[in-house]
């Protein structure tokens, strides 16, 4: 047991450590804190994804929350006055009030029909802000820059954002709302019939996860300064928000993390050696996963410490 | 596409309605595809306008390399896309038939990206225009005019589409596959080879989307990013005809096609808000009437 604490603690550090380490670059290689930025950026995407999808709603909407939480926060900054850190926070607020109103319209809707709905409802998004005159239509919008355009300060503030997330994660996944989210999605009649409120639970996680998405897109703008609609309500949004839970594995904290981390980083390679089409790894990846590796790589490392310890493998209820 | 705004009158009426009625041609053509795919196979399938997109292209590559015309090569890239689309069924879709549907919609998810950067890849990302010698020619009843191309594929979509619905109603194939979707354990106790009647659904549905790309190549241009538009053009079609529902197609197009031509002629900005059409369409119907309009 004490050396399963050691073990854990070792971890642990090592986390915090390689979490902290973009920081030793950035005077040497800027790069590198950018490159983090945006690993965390699409990491805390991931995460908050899953955690909608904990209640069996495979959303496309990620980038409808994600834009909406960038262009409050611009809109509100710009025209209004409003400081930054408070225009993020009200990003993550508009995104989460949003998804309460989506969530109780398309409730009825499971499987295909809600993810379609969520797609559509992405990109009547994107056609609104087109046409509306104060969104700066197509050709979109300049963001202030956060904490003085501090790439070190703006890391640390992102890593806190991923931070708190993953607490909210982990205490999910500690919780009663644990159960009540397998039960859900496992079978939403016999959920509701042994007492589970699914509409409370299902609207809730909505509502969480749109915050997070929300606040990450305002935090985006600000960081990198410059958005439109057809970046930020972008399918690649909501499609690389699900790509990642899906192949590091669904329904965990670690799963999303790691998978945005290696997908990520396998990106930049490939952006670097295929150039233009290098998405194309998202689309492999995606089909391999659910053909050969359904609990992605952390099902693997289940398995593979199941073998070790010599233990059964945990059973678990997934999707795969 | 309508940029010129002309004074209101019955004329123009009538032209909007003929632009808005030649669209749905090749968006029946498209949907009822994706409807073969969706009723038969039991199979949402998100790369279904890549298929399109690899048709637009082997029109394209056909009539650049060997001059020949994209309507004439449609038996080529018919057959072409069947094959690819069959690939895919054996190496992929079969897997799935029995997974949860979000697995299905995921892998047909990934088949799309990776289709479409794969043409990327191949072919680069920049538009092409496949220039046949008609494609400027009109025809003009009175006051009206129509675009000869847009007629003719008009023509050949409806034609296709209507002879789906021939062999679906009355050939022994047709009549397995309305067998097949409607109860996959009762047919094979019938003695259809179900797991046949599947590849050949899916590669149909494929080749239905082939032969729509080949048909685009005739009047816009051919890039990799023009797949996903369609697929969600042909969902939008198929949730407003109600999931797994063939026959409302046509109607379905043609509710689609007329919205978007009245609302790009009719509404300030309109050319911007018709492309948003679909998506209000989808919302409203799944909100209002998840069964769809006409069933």
């Amino acid at each position: 047991m004490s050396g399963r604490r050691l073990g854990r603690a070792l971890l642990g550090a090592a986390v915090i450590a390689a979490a902290l380490l973009p920081l030793a670059f950035e005077r040497t290689q800027p790069y590198y804190v950018q490159l983090a930025i945006n690993v965390l950026i699409f990491a805390t995407l991931a995460l908050s994804w899953d955690l909608l999808a904990r209640t069996g709603q495979l959303s496309l909407a990620h980038a409808a929350f994600y834009g909406l939480g960038a262009y409050t926060s611009v809109l509100l900054t710009t025209r209004a006055g409003v400081p930054i850190p408070l225009g993020i926070a009200a990003g993550g607020v508009v995104a989460a009030a949003v998804a309460v109103l989506l969530g109780f319209l398309t409730l009825r809707l499971r499987g295909i029909y809600f993810a379609i709905a969520t797609l559509a409802f992405t990109e009547t998004l994107r056609v609104i802000t087109n046409q509306l005159p104060f969104t700066g239509r197509a050709t979109g919008l300049i963001a202030p820059a956060l904490l003085g355009g501090q790439r070190a300060a703006q890391y640390l503030l992102i890593l806190g954002i991923l931070v708190m997330l993953v607490v909210v994660s982990w205490w999910i996944n500690r919780s009663r709302w644990h159960f009540a989210f397998i039960a859900i999605r496992t079978n939403e009649e016999v959920a509701a019939v042994m007492g589970v409120d699914v509409v409370r639970f299902k609207v809730l996680a909505f509502a969480i996860s749109a915050f997070f998405a929300g606040v990450v897109g305002a935090y985006y703008a600000h960081v990198f300064l410059f958005i439109s609609p057809l970046e930020v309500y972008s399918l690649a949004v909501s499609v690389g928000a699900l790509v990642a839970p899906i192949f590091g594995g669904l329904y965990t904290t670690a799963g999303p993390l790691i998978g945005a981390v290696v997908l990520r980083a396998g990106e930049e390679v490939l952006r670097s050696t295929v150039g233009s089409g290098y998405p194309i790894i998202y689309g492999f990846l995606l089909a391999v996963v659910i053909l050969y590796m359904p609990r992605g790589l952390a099902g693997l490392w289940a398995a593979a410490t199941a073998r070790l310890s010599r233990r059964r493998p945990m059973r678990e209820v997934h999707a795969g | 596409m309508l940029t010129d705004r002309r004074e209101p009158g019955i004329e123009t009426f009538l032209q909007v309605v003929i632009f808005g009625v030649l669209r749905s041609g090749l968006y029946s053509l498209t949907s009822v595809g994706l409807a073969l795919a969706v009723g038969v196979v039991g199979i949402v399938n998100f790369a279904h306008g890549e298929f399109l997109m690899l048709g637009a292209f082997l029109g394209y590559w056909l009539f650049v390399s060997y001059g020949l015309d994209p309507l004439v090569a449609i038996p080529i890239g018919a057959a072409v896309v069947f094959l690819l689309g069959a690939g895919v069924y054996r190496l992929g879709i079969q897997r799935v038939l029995r997974a949860p549907e979000l697995n299905q919609m995921l892998l047909t998810f990934g088949i799309s990206i990776f289709l479409q950067n794969l043409a990327i890849i191949l072919w680069g990302g920049d538009p092409r225009v496949a220039t046949v010698s008609y494609k400027a020619n009109a025809v003009s009843l009175g006051a009206l005019t129509v675009g000869v191309p847009q007629l003719v594929v008009f023509g050949l979509a409806m034609g296709l589409t209507l002879s789906l619905y021939g062999v679906l109603g009355g050939t022994r194939i047709g009549k397995a596959m309305r067998a097949v979707a409607q109860n996959r354990l009762g047919a094979s106790l019938l003695g259809i080879e179900v797991d046949r009647i599947y590849l050949l659904a899916f590669g149909l549905s494929t080749a239905l989307a082939g032969t729509a790309g080949m048909m685009i190549t005739l009047q816009l241009s051919v890039s990799p990013f023009i797949g996903l538009l369609y697929t969600l053009k042909a969902f939008a079609i198929i949730v407003i005809a109600g999931l797994g529902n063939i026959n409302g197609v046509i109607y379905a197009s043609l509710v689609l096609g007329l919205s978007e031509a009245f609302v790009e002629f009719y509404v300030p900005q309109g050319g911007g808000w018709a492309e948003g059409v679909f998506f209000f369409l989808i919302l409203l119907v799944l909100l209002v009437r998840p069964r769809g309009l006409f069933r």
